[in-house]
């Protein structure tokens, strides 16, 4: 949290503002955004089909690729840098993904241990 | 035509709803029947309704929660009168009203009330704190609260037409559902509660957008004064835990209207996900309540103990500490669903970890009294009691953090005891704290010390006539909720938690009578200063109330305490000085978009929940268009011409001027 208030008001962007580029540059960057997520997508659909890898691996990898789309996402269409304009932005994220974690992670976790304190099935079973 | 609503959903054989709607809807049209013969329509309309300057939403917001809190206290008395008739007898509210009853009161209390009383004193006072001239968004910030209007419309709506919901302020499934809760109740309470969710939102977005983007020159964070910290860390948890809350409802809606089973007992529903979805929000919410009390504290313990807040960078550590950890201790409200002793005590000790910042919080503000010049005016005292009670309500909390401990109280009245006693002593009390501080800089005069001292020693004393009888049933093993009982060792301890009601009641009647007797000698009581308090932070720097602008000159902010540190040097240069050259300032235009919006917003709640589907169609597409209208707009702002600022500024430096040889002595 440094001091920003010091900066030229304006300096700090928000997701979504375009910093003083020419058209040109600008549609690169949209262009090779656009093909990193075609390919992307294009690869899960194919892992997902594929025999030609380790089939356990499947999950695992379509994890990555749907997390490298987010990457891609950020970078070229949200325009999130590590730049100092950008220090706002990269909390608010950081911030976001902590929660995400948090809450995602602890429903599985607990939702994983729900039967804890239920005797087994087949005890209940011989019960009767 | 209109789909499920027909004259069976007015109550025509339950007296008590009938007559109790009756008599608001006769209080409002003869208000309304009031403003219209006097003439005030247009002022009302330009001036409050379409507003959208911080400082009337703010005051709207918190007018909003004093009228809820009323008739959320009403409930709360009706069920202690229940529960104090009720031994083994039915008592006089049939239990299908006293169920309806008991939910309406915790929804209003959290939704409607501690809600809006706190974004109400955010708005109002955080930009002045910043030393800024509106919120980033103050459109979006009218459409919020009028939204959150239109939510608190249709629950009370739900009083004559049709029912609420009997399922508890959460409205956990099985009980929710289609099979359990035919009625539209639940659906009035998931419908309004979405609507005022989107209006919460809504002002997160806003304040947390205000604290982090428009700061004066100078005020950098280690600045700002604490409420503006806890303002932000409060705002931060709305951003990221009410989508949950929308999201957990919206599942919830979807079984219920289009036949899902999200958590449904039967096709693979899961009960035990909502409670854990709910609780991921509600956790949070509790801080987010509580988190701008804490900064109210702050501000009043400091200002009136004449000293800089102690261990102002403990505090903010511990804001933001309570803002992390808050999203990791929700299970603690189910240990008993059975996630087994390893999931328990991880969140059962993390609950105990979020006592430690808080603890920090008491502690600072203790030695900041310590040594101070203490004036034992109504804020302070709502602070003082807010200390001793929030101890007691904080450790029967870290008590229920124990998960065996919990297992025997799960759902008891100790645990009712304990959040009443955080809520009402923690949130309700710094929101009472932050009325007294902050009235005179909203309308110019102060409110009468007597009677609001009186309104605080009976509420003190009547919170714990309440609830330490309560604590007391929950040890014997009274359970929440209960329409009618048989064990004859509750009874005293019912009778003497009415009793205590009827304390807080007189306190309740305090207040108003102070609102009324204060309104009456406005002039003996008027504040032309702008600095009532002797205070330390900027929204004392400008006049009472404050000008639409708020301030003619953008403050310099050099230190902490920035107001403090102004008068501090102008007493010594002996000057206020060559103010520089005035400026054209230029604000936005006030707009009816919230107003609007809302309305539509109302319609289509309304015809939701009562199946009425071209009226919902109606109402979207209105609400769509209101938002295309205003994105369409051309002029959004105007100009305040710098000879007018000058001439309201002049006025306030002139009654300033004695009040800096007055400065750090009183």
């Amino acid at each position: 949290m440094s001091d920003q208030t010091h900066m030229p008001a304006g300096h700090d962007l928000a997701p979504g503002d375009e910093e003083q580029h020419s058209v040109g540059a600008r549609i690169l960057g949209y262009v090779v955004g656009l093909v990193l997520a075609l390919l992307l997508t294009a690869t899960s659909f194919f892992i997902a089909g594929t025999d030609l890898v380790w089939q356990p691996s499947i999950p695992v990898a379509l994890i990555v690729l749907a997390i490298a789309q987010m990457g891609v996402h950020l970078v070229f269409f949200l325009h999130i840098t590590t730049g100092p304009d950008n220090t706002n932005n990269v909390l608010a994220l950081a911030f976001g993904l902590l929660v995400v974690f948090l809450v995602v992670g602890g429903s599985v976790w607990i939702m994983a241990h729900l039967n804890a304190n239920m005797p087994p099935m087949d005890q209940i079973m011989m019960r009767q | 035509m209109l789909g499920k609503l027909d004259w069976s959903a007015i109550p025509f054989d339950q007296p008590i709803p009938l007559i109790a709607g009756a008599v608001v809807l006769i209080a409002i049209l003869a208000v309304l029947i009031w403003v219209v013969a006097k003439g005030h329509l247009p002022y009302l309309w330009h001036e409050w309704i379409t507003s959208v300057d911080h400082k009337r939403i703010g005051v709207m917001y918190i007018l909003l929660a004093s009228v809820m809190l009323l008739r959320g206290g009403s409930d709360a008395i009706m069920m202690r009168i229940q529960q104090a008739v009720a031994y083994q007898s039915q008592g006089y509210l049939p239990p299908e009203h006293y169920n309806q009853i008991f939910s309406a009161h915790g929804t209003i209390m959290i939704f409607f009330v501690a809600m809006p009383f706190v974004i109400g004193l955010m708005n109002l006072v955080v930009p002045l704190q910043l030393g800024v001239r509106d919120v980033a968004f103050p459109t979006l910030n009218s459409v919020g609260f009028w939204l959150t209007a239109t939510g608190a419309l249709l629950v009370n709506l739900s009083l004559v037409i049709g029912e609420f919901a009997r399922t508890g302020w959460l409205a956990f499934p099985p009980l929710s559902e289609l099979s359990y809760s035919p009625g539209v109740g639940v659906d009035y309470y998931a419908w309004s509660l979405q609507i005022s969710g989107v209006g919460t939102l809504v002002a997160g977005i806003n304040l947390v957008t205000t604290v982090l983007k428009l700061r004066t020159k100078g005020m950098n964070y280690l600045r700002m004064p604490m409420f503006c910290w806890t303002t932000l860390a409060s705002n931060l948890l709305i951003v990221a835990a009410f989508p949950i809350l929308t999201a957990t409802l919206a599942m919830l809606l979807l079984d219920r209207y289009l036949g899902f089973h999200f958590f449904t007992n039967e096709a693979g529903g899961n009960v035990m996900m909502f409670m854990n979805l709910i609780w991921a929000w509600g956790h949070p919410e509790v801080y987010i309540l509580v988190l701008p009390a804490f900064g109210i504290f702050s501000e009043v313990v400091s200002t009136f103990s004449g000293k800089a807040l102690f261990g102002y960078r403990s505090m903010v550590l511990a804001t933001m500490a309570i803002c992390v950890v808050s999203f990791m201790v929700w299970l603690h409200h189910f240990f008993t669903m059975g996630a087994g002793p390893d999931v328990n005590a991880i969140f059962g000790i993390a609950s105990m970890i979020i006592a430690i910042p808080t603890g920090v919080k008491i502690y600072n503000w203790l030695f900041t009294m310590y040594g101070g010049r203490i004036r034992f005016e109504t804020p302070m005292l709502w602070s003082v009691g807010f200390m001793v009670t929030f101890i007691v309500g904080g450790l029967t909390g870290v008590l229920l953090a124990v998960p065996p401990a919990d297992f025997m109280l799960h759902n008891s009245m100790f645990l009712v005891a304990h959040f009443h006693n955080v809520i009402i002593g923690g949130v309700l009390f710094g929101a009472f704290a932050g009325f007294e501080y902050w009235f005179p800089k909203a309308f110019g005069f102060r409110l009468d010390e007597r009677w609001g001292k009186a309104g605080f020693w009976f509420t003190f004393f009547g919170f714990f006539i309440t609830f330490v009888p309560l604590y007391i049933a929950g040890m014997l093993g009274m359970t929440r909720r209960m329409q009618h009982y048989d064990v004859a060792a509750w009874r005293p301890w019912m009778i003497v938690a009415a009793v205590g009601m009827a304390v807080l009641t007189i306190g309740v009647i305090c207040q108003i009578v102070q609102l009324v007797v204060s309104i009456r000698n406005r002039e003996a009581l008027r504040d032309r200063t702008g600095d009532p308090w002797d205070g330390r932070s900027l929204e004392w720097a400008t006049s009472s109330p404050p000008p639409v602008f708020n301030f003619a000159f953008n403050p310099d902010v050099r230190g902490e305490d920035a107001y403090w540190d102004i008068k501090a040097s102008a007493k010594q240069q002996s000057v206020d000085a060559d103010r520089p050259e005035y400026q054209d300032i230029e604000m936005p235009r006030n707009s009816p978009t919230g107003f609007v919006c809302a309305f539509f917003a109302t319609l289509m709640g309304f015809a939701l929940i009562w199946h009425i589907w071209w009226m919902v169609i109606l109402g979207g597409l209105g609400a769509w268009a209101t938002f295309v209208v205003f994105a369409w707009r051309d002029h959004d702002e105007y100009v305040i011409p710098a000879e007018e600022v000058a001439a309201i500024d002049r006025v306030n430096v002139e009654e300033r001027r004695g009040l800096v040889s007055m400065a750090g002595t009183v």
